[in-house]
């Protein structure tokens, strides 16, 4: 089994401490009705770096998912070590915030509500919690939306309340699963940037996953491939602008990464739909 | 008339205009029949403006009808008046019953056994159920006995309970309390089981412990399908207790009904029987009430 942990980068944060550290982390699940397993990762290896930008690209199936819950330590690997700061990974933490895939906001809790959530769990005082609660509403351009269900709102507007809720617990780590994937073309833009902001003004280390090439190669400082199932880490790709100012998608080099990422994942896309036939 | 009937109420109907009522007037008293086409021409009509008088008029007309219909029928003889008198001779009694008293002295019995039965299930089945929801252990360990107990009617037990706590007012709460606790139990347990579990994982990465996380997200994703327990469980305080009353009882609207039937005061019976329909109605409006005000949230 060859261990395949990312390489050393010599751009961007490459002098910071590693955050994240993933050695040959594998996940199986019982099949059910079977005494078989189902291998979901196989022998991931990746170190994100303290207030790294990475996004994660892969097939559909092939366990982006699966990874972030591992991180997440809402789920344990029946293989290999997960490294936080130095740290073992044995459960959830306040130093980590998630945004899922299906955005899982509380549906008896009106937006706001459900923004503070984290907040109370973490004894936060109503008054401030409220407050920022609102501030970070605001944030995603929820104001005005605060007493809303979930069920009263758009899916775009759910994944902005999830990335709220996410944000207002200001965790050192982000992990965020395809967090734009249900917004406009417009709203996704502007929360790209809003993230970057956010990014870059609080130093948090971010890992995206993401389905779009283009938002992969525009978020990240490093985009990370996975191979279909079981996922592994294909490559890691250094995204090395000269300068963040200036309309990113125009550069030449956007191009350039775009083509690199779109030509790693071809393969593994459709060795994806090649076993999604043999199975189906 | 028929006409604007059936064009107003069902603009799609594919067959002749008016068949569908001109049928209907050979089934039923040609009296009803107008009162019916009458009304629902109206009510056709008002929809468009929704005024709540129209509303009013919608929800009512089915009751109006019955009532109608009890007070013509036994009276024209299609009905013998012996067996169901017409419904103003059962209202008439209904009022003498009022003011002897006794009215009032059999509605406390029932009232305070299938409140006091009732209130006892609410509080032993709703922790209970969250319990075995919540907690394996505690599961596995009450499974056999729930399943078995929860397989023997009520009904089979209610001469268990008269004979350890006799004829008194305990066997009765009792037995209203062991029926209203299944519903309440059974609903609760699936309530909890049924939470949505990327809600529990979405509270866990937020660092909730398991206390807090029953707190705040079991308890409130599974109030919905605790509350549908808890309305069955009204609806059936009332079943179970007038059974109760009629098998052996001084007191009650159960009592009354057979105590009625027994000496052929056939209006008394009536008058009986619909105030348990009253009293069943306002349980009901009064949970539905409580419901709706813990669960603004849903979709419905
Ligand atoms: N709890 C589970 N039990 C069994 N199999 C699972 C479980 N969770 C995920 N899987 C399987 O693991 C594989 C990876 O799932 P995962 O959700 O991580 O994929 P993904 O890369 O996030 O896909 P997508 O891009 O479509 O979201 C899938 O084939 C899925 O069927
Ligand atoms: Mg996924």
């Amino acid at each position: 089994m060859t261990v395949n942990v990312a390489e050393y980068n010599p751009s961007g944060y490459a002098d910071a401490p590693v955050k994240i550290s993933l050695r040959d982390v594998g996940k199986t699940f019982p099949i059910r009705g079977s005494d078989r397993t189902f291998t979901a990762l196989d022998g991931v290896g990746l170190d994100v770096r303290a207030g790294e930008f990475l996004t994660l690209v892969g097939p559909s199936g092939c366990g982006k998912s699966t990874l972030l819950d591992l991180i997440a330590g809402l789920t344990a690997p029946t293989t290999g070590r997960i490294v936080i700061d130095g740290v073992p990974v044995d459960g959830p933490g306040p130093d980590r915030g998630v945004v899922f895939q299906q955005y899982a906001l509380f549906p008896w809790r009106t937006a706001l509500a459900n923004v503070a959530f984290g907040l109370e769990a973490r004894a936060v005082p109503k008054g401030e919690r409220t407050e920022r609660a609102r501030h970070y509403l605001d944030l995603v351009g929820l104001s005005g939306f605060e007493q809303r269900y979930p069920h009263e709102l758009s899916g775009g507007m759910r994944q902005r309340v999830a990335i709220a809720r996410s944000l207002a617990c200001d965790p050192e780590v982000l992990l965020m699963d395809e967090p734009f994937a249900a917004l406009d073309a417009q709203t996704r833009e502007s929360l790209q940037e809003e993230l970057l902001l956010i990014w870059q003004k609080t130093g948090k280390t971010v890992v995206f996953i993401t389905h779009g090439i283009d938002e992969a190669v525009y978020l990240g400082e490093r985009v990370a491939v996975m191979t279909s199932r079981p996922g592994r880490i294909k490559h890691v790709l250094d995204i090395g602008f000269d300068s963040r100012d200036g309309d990113l998608r125009a550069d030449r080099r956007f191009g350039e990464y775009r083509h690199h990422v779109w030509t790693l994942l071809r393969d593994e896309v459709a060795a994806a739909q090649e076993q999604e036939r043999a199975r189906g | 008339m028929a006409d604007t009937v059936t064009t107003s109420r069902v603009p799609a109907v594919t067959g002749p205009a008016g068949t569908g009522a001109e049928t209907r007037t050979e089934a039923l008293a040609v009296t009803v029949t107008e009162t019916e086409t009458e009304t629902a021409a109206a009510a056709g009509r008002r929809r468009w403006t929704g005024s709540w008088p129209a509303l009013l008029a919608r929800r009512t007309l089915a009751l109006v009808l019955l009532a109608a219909a009890w007070e013509v029928l036994p009276r024209t003889g299609l009905v013998d008046p012996v067996f169901v008198p017409p419904l103003s001779q059962v209202l008439a009694a209904w009022y003498d019953l009022l003011l002897s008293g006794q009215l009032a002295e059999h509605f406390e019995a029932s009232l305070i056994r299938s409140l006091g039965g009732f209130g006892l299930a609410i509080v032993v089945a709703i922790p209970l159920g969250l319990a075995i929801g919540w907690y394996r252990p505690v599961a596995d360990f009450l499974s056999p006995v729930l399943e078995l107990f929860r397989n023997t009617s009520a009904v089979a037990l209610l001469p268990v309970f008269i004979l350890i706590l006799g004829l008194g007012e305990p066997s009765k709460i009792v037995f209203v309390f062991y029926a209203c606790s299944w519903p309440i139990l059974l609903n609760t347990i699936s309530g909890v089981k049924t939470v949505e579990p990327l809600l529990v994982k979405s509270a866990r990465s937020m660092g909730l412990g398991p206390l807090r996380l029953f707190q705040k997200v079991i308890l409130p994703a599974a109030v919905p399908t605790v509350f549908t327990g808890v309305r069955l469980a009204g609806a059936t305080s009332i079943l179970v207790l007038l059974f109760a009353e009629m098998v052996g009882a001084k007191a009650g609207l159960g009592y009354l009904v057979q105590d009625a039937q027994f000496n052929f005061r056939i209006p008394d019976m009536y008058a009986g029987i619909i105030t348990i329909s009253a009293l069943g109605l306002l349980f009901n409006l009064l949970l539905l009430r409580v419901e709706r005000r813990f669960s603004t949230w849903r979709t419905v």
